[in-house]
């Protein structure tokens, strides 16, 4: 159904902002993890992860929605979607720590690349760009009530 | 002596237009099947939005959002259906008080 075209492209966001929201806070969970993979026979620290996101174009299904829609929504696109989670390459932050059980022989501890700060910015950005898609969705759910009311 | 060729006014492409016009109780037979997708269309919308409410309940994996957007969706829709119906109405109660 068209009338509910821009409610589906703002649903995709929020998916998309969800998922972006469950990798920060992945991230930040595992800030201090020294195991996180085992690579030939050694203890990896944790790699920060990031989203993705593509826009939902350019793809069959989108051409073929497209081609099917014979409603002025056509060319206004289809929302979004995350296309991969990529580990940040940065490399790991060395920490003094000689009681650590990950320690090297000089009493170097390798710790993950999070940045807290960084995360907490990310972490903001999420939950905002979430409300603004909510409030697009609003918006677009008033639209609608109101052209119901149209000839009352 | 020439043949007289006669031209029919009309011409069957015509004719067949004006037989394809809808008649009466093949308007009503299409608006009522229309009616009826639409009303189906209307409740699977509602479906919809049970399902999801209750894979949430049970706690599977669908987001709080997507709940909440077929549900708005399902409301929107049957509050569409409801000004169809109330508009129907109005037009029947228009032609009942007409005077004969």
């Amino acid at each position: 159904m068209s009338i509910f075209h821009s409610m589906n492209t703002t649903a995709s966001a929020l998916t998309a902002q969800r998922l972006r929201m469950d990798v920060v806070s992945s991230n930040m969970a595992n800030a201090d993890t020294t195991r996180a993979k085992f690579v030939n026979g050694e203890w990896e620290p944790y790699r920060r992860k990031s989203v993705v996101m593509q826009a939902k174009e350019g793809q069959f299904s989108s051409y073929l929605q497209t081609a099917l829609d014979t409603n002025s929504s056509r060319g206004a696109g289809n929302g979004v979607k995350v296309s991969k989670i990529i580990e940040d390459e940065s490399p790991f932050q060395l920490v003094y720590d000689p009681s650590h059980p990950d320690a090297n022989e000089e009493g170097y501890v390798q710790m993950p690349n999070v940045d807290p700060l960084k995360e907490m910015v990310d972490l903001m950005s999420a939950t905002r760009s979430y409300e603004a898609n909510v409030t697009v969705f609003n918006a677009s759910k008033n639209m609608l009530m109101k052209a119901l009311e149209i000839g009352k | 002596m020439k043949p007289i060729t006669i031209t029919p006014a009309v011409s069957p492409n015509m004719l067949k237009t004006v037989q394809t016009a809808a008649t009466p109780a093949e308007a009503q037979k299409s608006f009522s099947s229309f009616l009826k997708s639409s009303i189906e269309k209307v409740n699977q919308a509602q479906m919809e939005s049970d399902k999801l409410t209750e894979k949430l309940a049970l706690g599977q994996n669908v987001d709080l959002h997507q709940v909440m957007i077929a549900s708005q969706k399902a409301s929107v829709s049957l509050q569409l259906t409801l000004e169809i119906r109330n508009k129907a109405v109005e037009a029947y109660q228009e032609m009942m008080r007409m005077q004969v």
